[in-house]
C-alpha cells in the first residue's frame, strides 16, 4: 500500500507541470470518471445486493415476524406476541435438543481442531507428495456434510455394518452404533471430527508462515520438540486457531444433514441425536408450527451470536497477532 | 454526417421499425391468446405424488403410461418417495405453493391439509370424477364438513403377517388366530426366538404404530380417538399395551431396542419377514403383496391377538389411502380425470390390484378378484373373512394426528431402552398427543 502511494505522489506534479492546459478539462472529468467507476462497482455488486435483499434480509425479516405469530405454513399467520418464546421455556424436547447440540459442539470442535493441527504438523514436516496427502485429507471436508456420506455412515455404523464386521473378526460383539442412544451422538461426533480437512489446510498455511529461524534458534538454546511446539508454534498460530475455532463452532451449531439422514429425520433413538436444527425442522415442517420454528431460529441466532462474541472478547487474552 | 445521409432513409427505416414493432406486438398478443386456448385442449402436465416401496413405483408408472395413451394431451409426472420423507416433502412443497396436482393422502394427514384449504372438494368435479361406485363402508371417509377432500383408494385392515416357513424352522406351531390372546402372542414370539437359537426372531416390535393400539383399545370397548377428536382410551389400557411391548423385548420375542430402531427405519422392505429373519410382524393387509414378494415366502395373515379375549373385537377397516387434488392445481379438471381413471377404470385396476388396498370401487373390486396374485388374493379372502366380526368403524382422526406417528415411535423407543416405565410412557403419550391434536 505504501509503495503505491509513493509511486503515485511524484507522478502527480509531473503531469501538472508538463501539461497545465490539459489539467483543466482533466479536473472536470475526474469526478465524472470516479462516479462512473462507482456506478460500475454498484453494477457489478448488484447481483449480490439482490441476493442479500431477497435471499437473506427478506426471509430474515419474514421469519422475525413469523416468530411472533401462530403460522401453520398452509394458512395465514396469526399474531400471538411472545407466546412462542414463552413456550420455549417449558418445552422439554427443546431443552434436550439444546443439550445434544451443546454436547456436540463442545466435544467435536476441540477434537476436530486438535486432529487438524496434528495432521497439519505432520504434513508440514515436508512429506513427499504433499499435495496428494493434502487433497486426500481435505476430501472428507468436501463430502462430510453431504447426504451420500451420511447414508454411507449409517451403513458402516449399522448393526451389521462394516465396523461391527471388523470388530466381529476380533471376537467383539459390536452395538448398533447409530441405533443405540448411548452411542448415536458419539457416532455423529466422529463423523464431524473426520471432516478435519478444511481447518487442516488453514493450519498448514499458518504453519508455513512461521519462520524456520525461530525453531533453529530455539534448538540451539536446547529447546525440545514439546517446548518448541508450546513456545513457538502455538503462540504464532493463535490467530489461525482462533479463526478455525469461530468458524467450526458456528458450523457445528448449524449441523443438520448428518443428524437428519442418520436418524431418518427423527432425531432418535430416544431423541439422542435431536439436534437443535433438526427439532426446528420437525416443528416447522412436521408439526406445521412455523411460528414456533421461526422463534427457535432466532434463539439459535442469538446463541451463535453470543458464543461468537464471547470468543472475540476472550481472544484479547490469548490470541497473539505478532506486532 | 448522420443527418445528411439520413435525410432519405430514416423515414423508411423508422417505418419498418414501427411496422416490426406492431407485428411483434401482434405476435405477442396472438401467442397470448393461443396460450389461453392451449390451456383448454393443449398439452397439460400434471404431477402425481405417492409414497411406497419399489414395487409400487414401477406399477404406478405403468398405470400412468396407460392413462397417457388414452389422453395424449395430458402428461403425468410421478413424484414418489418413501413414507417418512413423503410428508416432509409434501409439507414443504405445499407451503411453497408448488404442491403436486394429484396427491396421495392418508387419514392422519388428510384433514390437516383439507382444513387449511390446500385441497379441492372433489364433488365439484362430478363431471370428470364419478364417485358413485365407491364402497359405502369408506365412501365418506375422506369428508370434512360435507366436502369430499379425499376419495378412498381401497380398503385395508391392520393385521399380523406370519411366515409359516419361519414357524416351521423354529419348530413352533402356527397359532389359531380366532382364539389367541395377547399372552399367547408374547409366549409364542419368545418360544420362536428361543427354539431357533436366535436365528429367527419371534416378532417385529409391536409398539411403533398406533394403529395396532387402536385395535387393542377397541377390544376393551375404548378407542384411540373419540368422535370429537379427543382421546378415547384410559391410561391403564395404554400402559398395558407398552407393558406387552416391553415384555416382548425382554423375553427376546422381539429384537433388541437398538435392532428395532434399525428395522423400523428400513420400512416394509427391511421388515423381519421381508429379510426372512423373523416369524411375525404388524402391517396393513395391502402390504402383504410387496412383503411376500421381497421375502419369497408364502406369508399369511393372522387376526390380531385378543379378538375373542374381551366382549368385542377390535379390528377395523380403514381406507388405505386417499386420492386428493391440490387447491393450487392449474388443471383440476384434468387432475379429476386422472383420479377417475385410477379409481374406476379396469385398465388401471388390473395393474394396481390390491396394492392401494382392496379397490374401493366395488365393481372394479369384483372384476379383479380373479386376477389377483396369490398373496393379494389371500388378503382379499382375509378381509372378507373378518368383515363379519368387525363391530364398527373408527371416527376420523383429528387434525394433528400425523404427529402421532412420530410420537409413538419415540415413546416406544424410550420404553424399550428402559428410559421410562410403561406407566410413564402412557402419561407422556397422552400429554404429547393431546398437545399435538389440540384436545388439551
Amino acid at each position: 500500500m505504501s509503495a503505491l502511494l509513493q509511486r503515485r505522489k511524484p507522478a502527480a506534479p509531473d503531469t501538472a507541470s508538463a501539461a497545465p492546459s490539459a489539467a483543466a478539462p482533466d479536473r472536470g472529468r475526474a469526478p465524472n470518471r470516479k462516479r462512473r467507476e462507482t456506478l460500475a462497482a454498484y453494477g457489478f455488486l448488484a447481483p449480490w445486493f439482490v441476493g442479500l435483499a431477497f435471499i437473506t434480509i427478506g426471509p430474515m425479516a419474514a421469519s422475525l415476524y413469523f416468530s411472533f405469530t401462530d403460522y401453520s405454513l398452509i394458512g395465514d399467520p396469526r399474531w400471538v406476541g411472545l407466546e412462542n418464546y414463552e413456550r420455549m421455556l417449558t418445552d422439554e424436547r427443546l431443552h434436550n435438543s439444546l443439550q445434544v447440540t451443546f454436547t456436540y459442539v463442545f466435544v467435536s470442535v476441540p477434537l476436530q481442531l486438535g486432529m487438524a493441527l496434528a495432521l497439519a504438523m505432520v504434513l508440514d514436516r515436508g512429506v513427499r507428495g504433499l499435495p496428494i496427502y493434502r487433497s486426500v485429507y481435505y476430501l472428507p471436508s468436501l463430502l462430510g456434510g453431504s447426504v451420500a456420506i451420511a447414508i454411507l455412515w449409517r451403513q458402516i455404523f449399522g448393526a451389521d455394518g462394516l465396523i461391527n464386521q471388523v470388530l466381529g473378526f476380533f471376537g467383539i460383539q459390536g452395538e448398533g452404533w447409530v441405533s443405540h442412544p448411548d452411542y448415536a451422538l458419539g457416532t455423529l461426533i466422529v463423523l464431524n471430527v473426520w471432516t478435519f480437512g478444511a481447518p487442516m489446510v488453514i493450519f498448514l498455511a499458518g504453519l508455513r508462515q512461521i519462520p524456520a529461524m525461530y525453531y533453529e534458534a530455539a534448538s540451539v538454546d536446547g529447546a525440545g520438540p514439546a517446548r518448541r511446539f508450546l513456545m513457538i508454534t502455538v503462540p504464532l498460530l493463535t490467530p489461525i486457531i482462533f479463526f478455525n475455532l469461530v468458524l467450526q463452532m458456528i458450523n457445528a451449531f448449524q449441523t443438520f444433514t448428518q443428524a437428519f439422514i442418520v436418524s431418518g429425520g427423527t432425531g432418535g433413538p430416544t431423541d439422542s441425536t435431536l439436534f437443535y436444527t433438526l427439532y426446528l425442522y420437525q416443528r416447522g415442517f412436521g408439526a406445521f408450527d412455523m411460528g414456533y420454528a421461526s422463534a427457535m431460529a432466532w434463539l439459535l441466532l442469538m446463541i451463535i451470536g453470543g458464543f461468537t462474541a464471547v470468543n472475540f472478547l476472550a481472544s484479547k487474552y490469548w490470541v497473539f497477532y505478532g506486532d | 454526417m448522420r443527418a445528411d445521409s439520413g435525410s432519405g432513409r430514416p423515414p423508411t427505416r423508422r417505418r419498418t421499425r414501427a411496422l416490426s414493432l406492431t407485428a411483434g406486438l401482434a405476435a405477442v398478443v396472438m401467442a397470448a391468446t393461443a396460450c389461453g386456448a392451449a390451456e383448454e385442449d393443449g398439452p397439460v402436465e400434471l404431477r402425481f405424488s405417492w409414497w411406497g416401496a419399489d414395487d409400487r413405483h414401477s406399477t404406478t408408472q405403468q398405470v400412468i403410461d396407460r392413462f397417457e395413451a388414452q389422453h395424449p394431451d395430458i402428461t403425468i409426472v410421478g413424484d414418489y418417495t418413501d413414507w417418512a420423507s413423503y410428508w416432509d416433502k409434501l409439507a414443504t412443497s405445499t407451503a411453497a405453493g408448488d404442491a403436486p396436482d394429484i396427491i396421495t393422502q392418508e387419514e392422519r394427514y388428510l384433514r390437516e391439509y383439507a382444513d387449511r384449504g390446500a385441497l379441492v372438494d372433489l364433488k365439484e368435479y362430478g363431471e370428470q370424477l364419478d364417485l358413485s361406485g365407491v364402497d359405502p363402508l369408506v365412501a365418506e371417509s375422506g369428508n370434512l364438513d360435507d366436502a369430499t377432500y379425499g376419495i378412498a383408494t381401497g380398503v385395508n385392515a391392520y393385521a399380523i403377517l406370519a411366515d409359516p416357513q419361519a414357524f416351521e424352522e423354529a419348530g413352533v406351531e402356527m397359532p389359531d388366530d380366532s382364539t389367541w390372546t395377547w399372552d399367547d402372542y408374547v409366549d409364542i414370539a419368545a418360544e420362536i426366538s428361543e427354539k431357533s437359537g436366535g436365528d429367527i426372531v419371534g416378532t417385529q416390535s409391536m409398539g411403533y404404530n398406533e394403529s395396532g393400539f387402536a385395535i387393542f383399545a377397541r377390544q376393551r370397548g375404548e378407542s384411540l380417538y373419540n368422535d370429537d377428536g379427543s382421546l378415547g382410551f384410559t391410561k391403564e389400557t395404554l400402559q398395558e399395551w407398552f407393558e406387552y411391548s416391553l415384555e416382548l423385548s425382554e423375553t427376546g420375542g422381539s429384537p433388541s431396542a437398538a435392532e428395532s430402531v434399525e428395522i423400523e427405519a428400513g420400512g416394509p422392505d427391511q421388515s423381519v419377514i421381508s429379510t426372512n429373519s423373523g416369524a411375525m410382524a404388524h402391517f396393513w393387509t395391502n402390504q402383504l403383496g410387496a412383503i411376500s414378494a421381497t421375502s419369497g415366502r408364502d406369508v399369511r395373515l393372522l387376526r390380531y391377538p385378543g379378538e375373542s379375549e374381551h366382549d368385542r373385537t377390535g379390528m377395523y377397516f380403514k381406507p388405505a389411502m386417499f386420492y386428493s387434488i391440490s387447491a393450487d392445481s392449474e388443471h383440476p379438471e384434468e387432475a379429476a380425470m386422472f383420479v377417475d381413471f385410477l379409481l374406476n377404470d379396469p385398465e388401471a385396476a388390473e395393474l394396481i390390484l390390491a396394492d392401494r388396498g382392496l379397490p374401493a370401487n366395488v365393481n372394479v373390486r369384483s372384476s379383479i378378484l380373479d386376477a389377483l396374485p396369490e398373496a393379494d388374493a389371500r388378503s382379499a379372502v382375509f378381509l372378507a373373512d373378518i368383515e363379519g366380526t368387525i363391530v364398527d368403524g373408527n371416527p376420523p382422526p383429528p387434525i394433528g394426528a400425523g404427529q402421532v406417528v412420530e410420537i409413538i415411535k419415540r415413546v416406544n423407543d424410550d420404553v424399550m431402552f428402559g428410559n421410562i416405565t410403561p406407566a410413564e410412557a402412557a402419561d407422556r403419550f397422552i400429554s404429547e398427543v393431546e398437545e399435538a391434536t389440540g384436545s388439551v
